[in-house]
């Protein structure tokens, strides 16, 4: 017997993904399947989304391409997908505003959301402002710290945001509050997850609500290039705007790359590459990639940016990997902050340090004999000032 | 019937106290104690449990040390361990098995574990007497009820408690003491099972005083004592001292 989900629950050769939370949830996310579903197929849902996602949002957003930047690292054409110019500023207000339209449908009306780096959160705030829903956001105490901008937007939003003291301050233990808060509250609140993680349908539907960045920049590429590029990387944190680009290029052949957070070390502790010395295991309801101890504890993790710095990788995007469809590479705190300068100076654009870590690999890539490239360019860097700042000695 | 289940957090306040605390559940007549094993990440706790787990992993309370420390005891009540799935999947069902053979666990509460998501690791376990405990929550409808306990059967009544039982979540949350839990829900839940199956039912969540733990008994079901127990542990307070009182009805 299975638990009556009717959507694919299960990812690639190794069936990753599944629904494994407590029994209290296993309603709610059945109720959350049959709500997203019958959300698809009603045309006045998707109206409404694709006119928020127009007049609120901004969409569709640009494609730039970056020809100074392109010359200066020896690639034919660069191309920049600008989720970065989004309302909110990062790709997380696409799925934040589509799964708020939803909560709205089912008659809930409090959203509970985690943020690491503060976007999800805020672009959460900024819908349920919109949509006159209350909102309460946990975040880790280390996060609020390095990313204190965003704080304060949530709390301009009229955001309640909750400091999270476990642990190591940072997304992987706002998800634990997070996961408790709705337990006790699944009768009348939604949470909105905010990336392709936790337990079923939470992957599906957010990378649902994200695709829309590799459909807008897939037909603009062949509009503005006249052809498919070589190569399309996106950074990943737990795989939101990297499936979100990444998986409308499924069928071309060219190169699909996810860059994980490589931190200050290769020890277990110093990154939050998921691909190097992550386990399959099952946190936070769902079996993927986990950096974790030899006891199934969780693994600490470092990265310079709060949005990548999570130990499981969504499972969706960690099965790409595996079957060999997305190919995975790493990029340093050091090298992200010298890829945000890059684009800083050749293109007069301030990535978010998450983006900054696919920035990072386009040398390696122009030395590869890569010719043209199609970057996502995920969050805006405003939030990560003070860091660019300090690490920068400006 | 069994009038209570204790919770216990491995490790909390200490492993070398384990053997102890066990033997003073069984010389109060108790019929199974749930043993929490400490994990790094735990959804489903509260406050209290999370500290409780976070104190034992400092003090090097990983999966394989608990059950190796359990290994040989017999002056116990039957153990349920109450655990996350990660750590169960990480050590492998053979290995699992082997820790678990010499210990008097005789059940697994899996709290991220719905049935149907690791079947055969499932049926391996079940096989080799460690069958799942059935959990119920506010939130689970009869029909699913129903489903979770033909899936989580019932061995028969010559099996031990621990193994017949079905845990009843008495309320939407995580574990811990709460204030003043709101019995009638509950209460009508417990009625509405009991017509449903002949298996024993434990009641837990948020459940600590006399009174409450009497009503649950009056109901035809065992309350279960948990963050209240592993606070006043850690706070240097006896397990018979702490149970004690609370095994005869206030009325
Ligand atoms: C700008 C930006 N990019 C990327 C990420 C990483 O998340 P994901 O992998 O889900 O896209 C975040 C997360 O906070 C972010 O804010």
């Amino acid at each position: 017997m299975t638990l009556g989900f009717t959507l694919p629950d299960r990812f690639g050769s190794q069936a990753l993904g599944g629904c494994y939370a407590p029994e209290t949830l296993l309603q709610p996310l059945l109720d959350l399947e049959a709500a997203f579903r019958s959300a698809l197929d009603d045309p006045a849902y998707r109206a409404e989304l694709k006119g928020e996602l127009r007049h609120f949002v901004g969409r569709p957003t640009p494609l730039t391409p970056a020809p100074r930047l392109a010359a200066q690292l020896g690639l034919k054409a660069l191309f920049l997908k600008r989720e970065d110019l989004t309302h909110t500023g990062a790709h997380k207000i696409n799925n934040a505003l589509a799964q708020a339209l939803l909560a709205k449908r089912m008659g809930k009306h409090e959203i509970i959301a985690e943020t690491g780096a503060g976007q999800h959160g805020v672009a959460t705030a900024a819908a349920c402002a919109r949509l006159g829903l209350s909102c309460t956001v946990y975040m880790g105490v280390t996060d609020m710290a390095r990313q204190a901008p965003n704080v304060a937007r949530m709390r301009l939003f009229g955001a309640k945001v909750e400091p999270v003291e476990a642990g190591q301050g940072t997304l992987k233990e706002a998800v634990n509050e997070a996961l408790r808060a709705w337990a006790a509250r699944c009768d009348r609140a939604h949470y909105i997850l905010g990336s392709a993680l936790g337990p079923h349908p939470f992957p599906t539907l957010v990378r649902t609500f994200q695709t829309v960045i590799g459909e807008e920049a897939r037909a603009q590429i062949l509009e503005q290039a006249g052809a498919l590029p070589e190569v399309v990387i996106a950074c990943a944190g737990g795989g939101s705007n990297g499936l979100g680009l990444l998986v409308p290029f499924l069928g071309d052949t060219l190169k699909r790359i996810a860059v994980e957070a490589g931190g200050h070390g290769p020890d277990l502790g110093e990154h939050a590459a998921r691909l190097d010395g992550g386990r399959m295991g099952v946190l936070h309801g769902c079996k993927t990639l986990l950096l974790q101890d030899d006891h199934g504890h969780t693994a600490e993790t470092a990265s310079i940016s709060a949005g990548l710095d999570y130990p499981a990788l969504g499972p969706e995007l960690a099965a790409l990997i595996l079957d060999g469809q997305v190919e995975v590479r790493r990029a340093s705190d050091e090298e992200a902050l010298s890829g945000a300068r890059l684009l800083c100076q050749a293109e007069g654009i301030l990535p978010a340090l998450e983006s900054s870590h696919a920035l990072a690999l386009l040398p390696t890539l122009a030395a590869e004999g890569a010719a043209t490239v199609l970057l996502g360019l995920s969050g805006r860097g405003d939030k990560d000032l003070s860091t660019y700042q300090s690490r920068s000695g400006l | 019937m069994n009038p209570l289940l204790p919770f216990l957090m491995a490790g909390d306040p200490s492993l070398e106290a384990l053997p102890q605390l066990l033997a003073e559940a069984k010389a109060l007549g108790l019929e199974a104690v749930e043993l929490g094993l400490p994990h790094s990440d735990p959804i489903a706790d509260g406050p209290v449990l999370q500290a409780a787990a976070h104190r034992a992993i400092q003090r090097g309370a990983t999966p394989r040390r608990v059950l190796q420390s359990l290994a040989g005891i017999t002056d116990s009540p039957d153990v349920v361990l109450f655990t996350y799935l990660n750590p169960l999947l990480q050590l492998g069902a053979a290995e699992l098995k082997r820790l678990l053979a010499p210990t008097p666990v005789r059940a697994l509460l899996v709290v991220d574990l719905p049935f149907g998501e690791e079947p055969a690791f499932e049926a391996e376990l079940r096989a080799a007497g460690y069958p799942m405990v059935p959990l119920l929550a506010p939130t689970t409808t009869l029909d699913r009820a129903r489903q979770i306990l033909a899936e989580r059967p019932d061995p028969g009544p010559g099996a031990p408690f621990a193994q017949r039982f079905a845990y009843v979540v008495a309320r939407l949350g995580v574990t811990g003491t709460g204030q003043g839990l709101d019995l009638k829900p509950v209460s009508e839940r417990v009625a509405d099972l009991l017509r449903m199956t002949s298996r024993p039912l434990a009641v837990g969540f948020g459940l600590s005083d006399p009174r409450s733990l009497t009503a649950i008994r009056r109901l035809g079901a065992t309350p279960v004592i948990g963050s209240a127990l592993v606070q006043e542990l850690a706070g240097g307070h006896g397990l018979r001292e702490v149970l004690a009182p609370r095994l005869v009805d206030d009325l």
